[in-house]
């Protein structure tokens, strides 16, 4: 089983972070030993999204130019004895690691660690051709938007040519009510162009965004339903068959009434 | 081995000059050849197939795709799903009308040809 995997999209804004962050707590949570890895070089993200801002001494370019050991910049977490986080330089930009200095970076990683997750930047330059040096495994996040499901085709097609072949596909911030509108794509319309196969669907929730904030990955909150589909998704990567979330809420006094008279 | 059958000779087809594409192209990924090309797999939006010939996809044509690139008239464009972003033959340059989405709501083959200087789309079907 492979164990570096990049998380990338090509378009920005989708949940890259998010999922690397929940996808990443998940597998801690679940006992595996996991490092993250912001390869988001000039615009970090992922520590903010852990809430792990203000331990970062040393960051990822510090390790590849050789101004720290490896062993210095990775920061555990503070809930998931798990969880460690490789951060990104905020005062540099790309071009400041290579892609050689990834694949090595990588390898180093995973003599260490069980899953080494790369959270990868937008766009389709130096930075995302560092993040997917070291990859061994892709996971391709979209959301249902024509021009998000263009981009992460485009994202496909270069992670193909690079070697990595069978990326997986998770579908972002999905309304099921607009879908069933006829106002949002559906699971189905986006398989159909991207033809890859589904590791998960992750439900739009303001608890997404409540949580971000705070610091604290929501697929620690049992009672949330995006939660429930990152663990989810965790147990997929780790090779579990799981079956999928029924996103349509069942429940209310309405529905059940529905049930009891045959409408449903 | 069935009686009466005859075998066609293979270097009749030679000058047919045909390339076999066997993936999806993905948005991005472009494909030219001064002959004919035929696609296994999809195209997707973003992608575009460019021939000196004629184009046939089996599967869903949703890119740009350009016929008759070097002048040839009589080339064709065929695909299972013929939803294409743009259409070319020759100098022909075509779209789908922005007010219409889903014509059909079972897709059939089409086959987009040249006919009197105008891209006429039809149900495709063996003459």
């Amino acid at each position: 089983m492979s164990k570096v995997i990049v998380v990338t999209s090509g378009k920005g804004g989708v949940g890259k972070t998010t999922t690397t962050a929940n996808v990443g707590a998940g597998l801690a949570a679940l006992g595996h030993k996991v490092v993250l890895v912001d390869a988001d070089i000039g615009l970090r993200n992922l520590d903010v999204v852990l809430g792990l801002e203000n331990r970062i001494v040393y960051d990822i370019v510090d390790v590849t130019s050789g101004h720290c050991r490896l062993r210095q910049a990775i920061i555990k977490d503070k809930r998931l004895p798990g969880l460690h986080l490789l951060p990104a330089a905020q005062t540099k930009d790309k071009t400041a690691v290579s892609p050689e200095q990834m694949q090595e970076l990588c390898g180093e990683l995973k003599k260490e660690y069980e899953y080494v997750i790369i959270d990868c930047p937008a766009g389709i330059e130096r930075g995302f051709k560092n993040a997917i040096a070291g990859a061994e495994r892709a996971i391709v996040v979209t959301t249902p938007e024509v021009s998000a499901v263009r981009d992460a085709d485009r994202i496909i097609g270069l992670l193909e040519s690079s070697g990595l072949s069978s990326p997986e596909l998770i579908i972002n911030r999905l309304r099921i009510n607009m879908v069933k509108a006829g106002d949002m794509m559906s699971i189905d319309d986006i398989l159909e162009i991207l033809a890859i196969d589904l590791l998960g669907v992750v439900p739009d929730d303001d608890e997404v965004v409540i949580s971000t904030n705070k610091g604290e990955p929501v697929v620690l909150n049992e009672k949330s339903l995006s939660g429930k589909a990152y663990r989810n998704i965790s147990r997929r990567i780790k090779g579990e068959k799981v079956p999928f979330l029924n996103l349509e809420s069942e429940g209310g006094f309405l529905n059940a009434l529905r049930r009891i008279i045959g409408l449903k | 081995m069935y009686g009466g059958s005859t075998n066609l000779n293979v270097e009749d087809f030679f000058d047919d000059n045909t390339i076999l594409v066997q993936r999806t192209l993905r948005s991005g990924q472009s494909i030219s050849y001064d002959g004919n090309i035929v696609i296994v797999g999809d195209v997707n939006p973003g992608a575009e197939v460019i021939a000196g010939g004629s184009v046939i996809v089996i599967g869903a044509l949703r890119g740009m795709v350009h016929a008759g690139a070097s002048g040839d008239a009589n080339a064709v464009v065929i695909a299972f799903k013929l939803l294409p972003t743009q259409l070319r033959i020759v100098d022909h340059i075509t779209r789908a009308p922005d007010d219409v989405e889903n014509l059909l709501d079972e897709m059939v083959p089409e086959i987009a040809s040249l006919k009197n200087g105008v891209v006429t789309i039809e149900r495709w079907e063996v003459r």
